[in-house]
Formats: structure tokens, sequence, C-alpha cells
């Protein structure tokens, strides 16, 4: 297992395996924190349902452009230009998830719940990682991804308790981003998987952290009265 | 190892961006009762986010 704390200017004396797992890993995470407002602002901001509602929105899109910023800013010091990502079409993007268009307030509250979530289990990965640029960014974007997530559970929380149509629209927007968010972990049998752990940039096999996002959601969505998708219903990679 | 190309103008750009945002959103909040001064903001927020989607980054860096 590799330990040292590697800084920018190691960088280049590094494995080639090493640089290109943290430039893939890093691509992947910019393009799925840019990839968020890509996917609410159009018609999530103009329409969300209080004043309040649509500056919170606001506010998330800032922080994930900023937590794109981070990332980009990391992987533009070792050569890696993430900025055609910017402007990508959904549809190109590196994860499934952020393919479509979140159009509705029940999708949005829930994308926080579940999604947001998965991108909480992605950077806590890099906690104490081996590349300390990474490391040291992480306090504030962790910090800031916990609020997203709690305004999503917030949100879906109150659809849920109100019952009835809204009750229902939140469990539809449940069954839709359940295997999405499950999905994001990659597949259990990754070999790459075993390589980011063994060069310090992870800390869990794909399906380690899989299953214990799953119990998390799981006792966050029976606790809402709702019901807890099929998990392997729809997947793409199991 | 070379820097990516426009990795300083872009982390530049953006942070500008971000703060303009951060600044629009708390000058309207303690105001939540004025709807100008909202709506203003969230308008803002709205046209400074479209250009950010749409990464014209030449643009951007002239």
């Amino acid at each position: 297992m590799f330990k040292d704390k590697i800084e920018l200017k190691d960088f280049e004396k590094m494995d080639p395996e090493y640089k290109d797992l943290l430039g893939r890993v890093l691509t992947i995470q910019a393009d799925c924190e840019i990839g968020g407002p890509h996917l609410y602002v159009e018609d999530i901001l103009p329409n969300a349902p209080t004043k309040v509602d649509q500056l919170i929105v606001a506010r998330t899109a800032a922080e994930e452009v900023d937590h794109y910023r981070k990332m980009a800013r990391i992987l533009g010091d070792i050569g890696v230009d993430v900025s055609y990502v910017l402007s990508w079409p959904n549809q190109k993007r590196y994860v499934e998830a952020f393919h479509g268009k979140i159009t509705t307030w029940e999708d949005f509250a829930v994308f926080g719940l579940l999604i947001d979530r998965v991108g909480r289990y992605q950077l806590e990965e890099y906690i104490d990682c081996t590349y300390a640029p990474l490391d040291r960014i992480l306090p504030d974007v962790l910090r800031e991804e916990e609020g997203h997530l709690d305004y999503g559970t917030n949100k879906t929380a109150e659809m849920a308790a109100k019952g009835g149509e809204s009750k229902e629209r939140a469990q539809n927007a449940i069954n839709y981003w359940y295997v999405k968010g499950l999905d994001m972990f990659g597949r259990s049998e990754s070999k790459r998987s075993e390589r980011y752990m063994y060069w310090g940039l992870k800390r869990r096999t794909n399906a380690q952290a899989r299953e214990e996002y799953r119990k998390e959601v799981n006792a966050l969505i029976e606790k809402m009265g709702l019901e807890i998708p099929d998990p392997n219903k729809g997947r793409l990679y199991l | 190892m070379p820097q990516a190309p426009n990795t300083e103008g872009l982390d530049e750009h953006l942070k500008d961006v971000i703060q303009a945002l951060h600044s629009a959103v708390n000058w309207a909040m303690p105001h939540l009762n004025d709807p100008k001064i909202v709506d203003k903001a969230i308008q803002d927020c709205k046209e400074i986010l479209d250009v950010v989607m749409e990464g014209n980054i030449s643009e951007w860096l002239k």
C-alpha cells in the first residue's frame, strides 16, 4: 500500500499508473460537480416553490461551480484540462445520472437526498488520501455538499409527510433516482477500484461504499414512510 | 509537469463568478419581503449561471 503524501512538486516523479488514476478520478469528479447545475438550473431556479427555495437553488449551484473550479484547478496544475466539460451537453457526461434533466421540484429534492449523498461518499474516499492538494480542499467541499443533501432530505421528508399526491410524487422520484445512485458506485468487481486503494486514492471498494450508502438511504426512506425500491431493477452495474 | 492552458485564468474568472453569485444571494436573503430585490437577485443569478453553462471560455478569458 502506498502511503506517502504527494505534493504538486512531487507529482512528475510518480508512477504513470498513479498519474493516470488521479487524472481519471478527478476528471469524473469535476464533470459530476458541474453536471448538477446543468441538470437543474434552467428549470428549477425560475420555478422553485418559494423565493427562498429559488435563492437556495442559486446558492447550491454556486457551490457546485466552486467545487468544479477546485477540481479543475488541481487537474490543471497536473496538466489535465477539464474546461471542455463546462459546456458539455448532459448526454455526454461520464456518469449516467447526469444525462437527463431535472424539471420538477420533487426530482430536485430527491436528487439532493440520493445523488448529492453519493457525491459525499465519493468525496469521502479522498479524505487523508495520498495527493495532498486534493486532501486540503475536502473540508469545505464536504461541508457544502452536506448542506445540499440535508436540504434535499428535508424537502423530500416534507413532501412525504404531506401524504396523498405529494407523497406519491416523492415516491416516484425516489423510484427513479435510487437505482441511479446505486449505479454511481461503479462495478463491484472493478479491478481499477483495487488500484485506487493501493495508491491511497480511495478508501473503500465500490461494493463496500455502495453497501454503506444503501443502508444509510434505506433507513432514511423508511423513516419518511416511503417504500424502498428494488435495488436490482433497472441497474446498469452490479 | 506543465500546467494545462488557461488553468490560472479560468480559476480566477470562476472565483469572480462564484463571488458574484454569493453576493446576489446574500444581499437578497435578508430582504425577502422586498420582491424587487429578491427577483433582481434571482434574475442576476440565472443570467450568471447561464453564462457559466455556456462555457465559452475563450470569450471569458479575452
